[in-house]
């Protein structure tokens, strides 16, 4: 869009008229006589100009006044400034370049050199706000393919980690709360235990993460994964090898090394380990297990609780609760005990929604 | 009487009013408008009312019309008086002193462009 319109601020008429002549076949010409009256004209028109003619020293507000309103109101990012004054004083120009003046010239005009000057300048800045529009423009379609992305990233993810499930007959919720439960928990985390440092970008890739802690299972044989009964101690042997497995599919997978795999891995690994050393397959202890797969362990243990296995009948949700925090499955640490114990409501009731939703759809 | 002979009589350099302008008819145009600029008559009665930030701003507004007309002669005295009433080093006895002879080539000056446009 080419803008037609240009403004002179001068308090002499033949000064303007001398600016005019030279632009009148080309732009539609307004004129201001002193200070006061330019500003108004900007605070109207600014947007439509192409260029604003300005005189140094003129009655009621100076070119200097202008230049300093416009540079509050923004104008200078948009419409070029050239000033017009008689004398070479240092210190104006250098006050004139300073709030955004982009030339100065001189009387007496000479014609072809101010228009000159105007069509470079006028150019110049078209030429910037078309590449501002650009880029805007640009920086849009990446953040829109870039959603676009974390949304596809996301699904695969989850697709990943449900197949499992889709294998032992489940119905695929398990990873769906896990994520959920694992994000509240995070929160928690994050907003009063800072020693961890976690950062809302963090959690969000490691709620993306946790949909993967179960991947291992994969690999386990269907006599042992889909068993009614209870495990012979060879079968939960294997059984927990499922952690180990999760970590070579992914070892397989790797192209480099990022934060999003480092995840990822941990989760798979060592979301069975216990605060005192007591899981596995690392027998980690204390916070040499990561704080991510901490955080899934609990929430792990607590869905495996309230949900009807194969093998076992639904717990209720306080029942649940109590057993994580009396110890009865395994050792957490205080502060992610903690952090359950404010989490849990929110959990009870995301659950109770959740299974209700559930028998409603098998009706 | 030609643009020419009208800027020789009032010590003006036509040479760079036609580079500039580059047709007579657009200088004489201009120079007509020189007649309704009231910056002198409002300069000397702002000098006169010892209003000397007006006179200022009057003197600065003639100085910027005579050099984009090339009225060299009357440029000159224009230019001092606007000096000597700038306010980082205003001398209101000089500029008093100078006061005349603006009038006087102001006064040829007018001479010269009525008797050009007639």
């Amino acid at each position: 869009m080419e803008k037609r319109t240009i403004l002179i601020a001068d308090d002499a008429q033949i000064n303007r008229e001398m600016i005019k002549f030279i632009f009148e076949e080309q732009y539609e010409v307004l004129e201001a006589q002193d200070g006061e009256e330019t500003i108004a004209i900007l605070d109207e028109h600014a947007e439509e100009l192409a260029v604003l003619f300005l005189d140094l020293i003129m009655p009621k507000k100076t070119g200097l006044d202008v230049l300093a309103h416009m540079q509050v109101k923004g104008y200078t990012d948009f419409l070029p400034v050239i000033m017009i004054t008689g004398e070479a004083t240092p210190e104006a120009e250098y006050k004139a370049y300073e709030l955004g003046a982009s030339d100065i010239i001189y009387k007496p005009f000479e014609p072809k050199v101010v228009m000159r000057r105007t069509m470079n300048i006028t150019e110049l800045f078209e030429h910037r706000s078309d590449l501002e529009r650009k880029l805007e423009e640009r920086t849009r379609e990446l953040m829109a393919s870039r959603e676009q992305l974390e949304q596809n990233n996301a699904f695969l993810i989850n697709a990943l980690g449900s197949v499992v499930e889709f294998r032992s007959m489940e119905s695929g919720e398990h990873i769906r709360r896990v994520k959920i439960f694992t994000g509240i928990i995070l929160e928690y985390v994050r907003k009063f235990y800072p020693e961890y440092g976690l950062t809302k970008k963090q959690i969000s890739m490691i709620t993306q993460a946790s949909a993967l802690h179960d991947l291992g299972k994969i690999a386990i044989a269907d006599a042992i994964l889909l068993k009614p009964g209870k495990l012979t101690r060879d079968e939960f042997e294997e059984m927990k090898k499922h952690t180990i497995y999760g970590c070579d599919i992914l070892e397989r997978f790797k192209q480099e090394e990022t934060e999003f795999y480092r995840y990822c891995y941990d989760i798979c690994r060592y979301h069975h380990e216990r605060y005192d050393g007591n899981g596995y397959p690392d027998k980690l202890v204390g916070e040499e297990i990561p704080i991510w797969a901490q955080v899934v362990s609990i929430v792990d243990v607590y869905d495996a609780l309230v949900s009807k296995r194969v093998y076992k009948a639904a717990y209720d949700v306080k029942e649940a609760a109590r057993m994580i925090c009396e110890g009865e499955c395994g050792v957490f640490s205080d502060k992610i005990l903690d952090c359950f114990d404010l989490a849990k409501e929110e959990l009870f009731a995301i659950t109770q929604q959740e299974f209700i939703e559930d028998e409603v759809s098998q009706k | 009487m030609t643009v020419k002979e009208c800027y020789e009589k009032i010590g003006g350099d036509y040479e760079g009013v036609v580079n500039r302008l580059m047709t007579d008819e657009r200088i004489s145009r201009f120079a007509g408008m020189f007649l309704d600029d009231d910056s002198y008559r409002k300069l000397v009665d702002a000098m006169g009312e010892g209003d000397y930030d007006l006179a200022f701003r009057m003197a600065h507004t003639m100085k910027g019309v005579t050099q984009n007309l090339s009225f060299e002669a009357l440029y000159q005295p224009v230019n001092e008086i606007t000096e000597a009433l700038r306010d980082t080093h205003r001398d209101a006895e000089l500029a008093e002193s100078l006061l005349p002879a603006v009038t006087k080539q102001y006064e040829i000056t007018v001479a010269g462009i009525r008797e050009l446009i007639g």
